[in-house]
């Protein structure tokens, strides 16, 4: 069971035990990790009443749609979702094992979660692993403190942002928030621009495609808005159905039991101990 | 007499074949504060004493009564501090089963976990055996269900069960009362009537506490004015 034991926080700072060995990797020919540009456009953004998330739905293998209509907003707490770019794998486990955790300080707590302890969570977790964990996230959410939106870079670096997009299609994303992004948005105004955004993503790039899912998270409540809007149906479904040609015939049909095989052993020792 | 000679070890049976310890750390439940746990037909009631050492403490900042999951809860007698400890692993194995089978734990299973534990302490070198018995109440698709957890690390499934000071009156008197159709509002009432019985002064939603969980898979510890309530209409 040690293998789904809680990371707890390490002890007194750093620890150096693996920096030789890196050294020596290293020096052997061992590229250090570099951070990927990752098919998918998340973003987030603070409106009055709280924040909304938005994302994607495509999940790439190379140059091949593996899911046409994967989710990416993930569950954290009750009132702090997290949207995730980069490895899905990563993604996944990260949030996951965060979640598991904050989950246990709710117990312990009696207390709502705050976006910071997640936050603080996501981060020391990845800086800890040098960027090999491949996951950019959108962590957003409202606590006692009021709305926070925060991104997360592989390597454990944090901001803390009134707007924020990232993935591959992030720049697609980020252009229509400069131009259009306001303090003081209502929810409607929020929900409309969030899906402008991730639109741009899914029509420019083309890590990103398929639908939007939009999460709305404000005091008290939140809207798991999933496949918010479906740009990208398909365009033509044939009412008939396949109909295979004619030309295929059965010639015969033979079935022939498998003879089973048992090998007889005579005078064979019984069982010892 | 004999036995005395292998009281000090916990990992040395005795010549009558018990673990003294063990006995010793019953011995410590046994002077603990009443508490009792009822299943009714539709829920689980439990409920216990809560006599603080001196009218000077904030009864509000202790609770004896704890959530383990949503649909999970627990209470001791005994002492306290072990049953922090025996809490927040609980907590966590129950967690670690979700992560692994994505469904939340079923009752007998972290019973099970739960009394491992305890059994581990009695086994070990340089511990001692948890000086708590925990009454587990939940609600899961097998229906409600009570268990008692000892500190050898043997469980029970109870229909109706008490431990602590009072132990033997509270069984007697819940042995006449329990019926198998008693639904939870009853339940709660026949739990306050025995906790009554040997209580020592005056009863109030101060001095003790009920956990309940029901239909809805909830549990959850009453308020001290929702304990007036059922007080009032036990009466």
């Amino acid at each position: 069971m040690s293998r789904f034991e809680e990371s707890a926080p390490a002890r007194g700072g750093f620890s150096f035990d693996l920096c030789k060995r890196n050294e020596m990797l290293m020096q052997k020919g061992l590229k250090p990790s570099s951070y990927l540009k990752t098919g998918t456009t998340i973003v987030g953004l603070v409106f009055q009443d709280g924040v909304i998330l938005g994302a994607d739905t495509r999940a790439t293998e190379g140059p091949i749609v593996a899911d046409k209509n994967c989710e990416k907003i993930h569950y954290m707490a009750p009132n702090i979702y997290c949207c995730g770019a980069g490895t899905a794998a990563d993604t996944e486990a990260v949030t996951d094992m965060v979640s598991s955790q904050l989950k246990l300080h709710r117990f312990h707590t009696g207390r709502e979660s705050r976006v910071v302890t997640a936050l603080t969570l996501l981060k020391s977790h990845l800086f800890s692993y040098q960027g090999h964990v491949s996951a950019a996230l959108v962590l957003g959410g409202v606590d006692v403190t009021g709305p926070h939106l925060h991104t997360i870079y592989p390597h454990g670096s944090t901001d803390t942002l009134p707007f924020a997009t990232m993935g591959s299609g992030s720049l697609a994303a980020m252009a229509i928030f400069e131009s259009k992004y306001r303090e003081g948005l209502t929810r409607d105004e929020g929900v409309k621009l969030v899906a402008e955004a991730i639109c741009s993503g899914i029509f420019n790039d083309l890590g990103s495609g398929s639908n939007v899912d939009v999460c709305v998270i404000t005091k008290g409540n939140r809207e798991y808005l999933r496949n918010y809007m479906l740009p990208n149906p398909r365009t033509y479904v044939s009412e008939k159905g396949y109909s295979f040609s004619k030309k295929t015939e059965v010639l015969l049909t033979k079935i022939t039991p498998l003879r089973e095989l048992v090998e007889v052993i005579e005078g064979g020792d019984a069982m010892e101990e | 007499m004999g036995d005395s000679q292998y009281s000090f070890s916990l990992t040395t049976f005795s010549p009558s074949g018990k673990l003294v310890q063990i006995e010793h750390a019953l011995t410590a439940v046994g002077s603990g504060q009443t508490s009792l746990g009822i299943k009714a037909s539709n829920g689980v009631v439990i409920a216990t004493e809560k006599k603080l050492p001196s009218i000077l403490v904030d009864e509000a900042s202790v609770q004896k009564i704890q959530t383990l999951t949503p649909n999970i809860g627990v209470v001791y007698s005994g002492m306290g501090p072990d049953s922090r400890v025996l809490v927040r692993k609980s907590r966590k194995q129950a967690e670690q089963y979700y992560r692994l089978y994505k469904e939340p734990i079923p009752v007998t299973q972290l019973v099970r976990e739960t009394a491992t534990v305890m059994q581990e302490f009695t086994q070990s070198g340089g511990v001692r055996p948890f000086g708590v018995s925990l009454l587990v109440a939940g609600y899961d698709d097998k229906g409600p269900q009570l268990y008692q957890v000892d500190p050898s690390g043997s469980y029970f499934s109870w229909k109706a069960s008490a431990m602590g000071k009072n132990v033997s009156n509270a069984k007697t008197f819940l042995e006449k009362r329990y019926t198998e159709e008693m639904e939870l509002d009853d339940a709660v009432h026949t739990a306050i009537l025995t906790l009554k019985e040997g209580f020592e002064g005056q009863i109030s939603g101060k001095n003790i506490e009920i956990g309940m969980i029901g239909n809805d898979r909830i549990f959850k510890v009453l308020s001290p004015s929702e304990v007036e309530d059922y007080l009032q209409e036990a009466e």
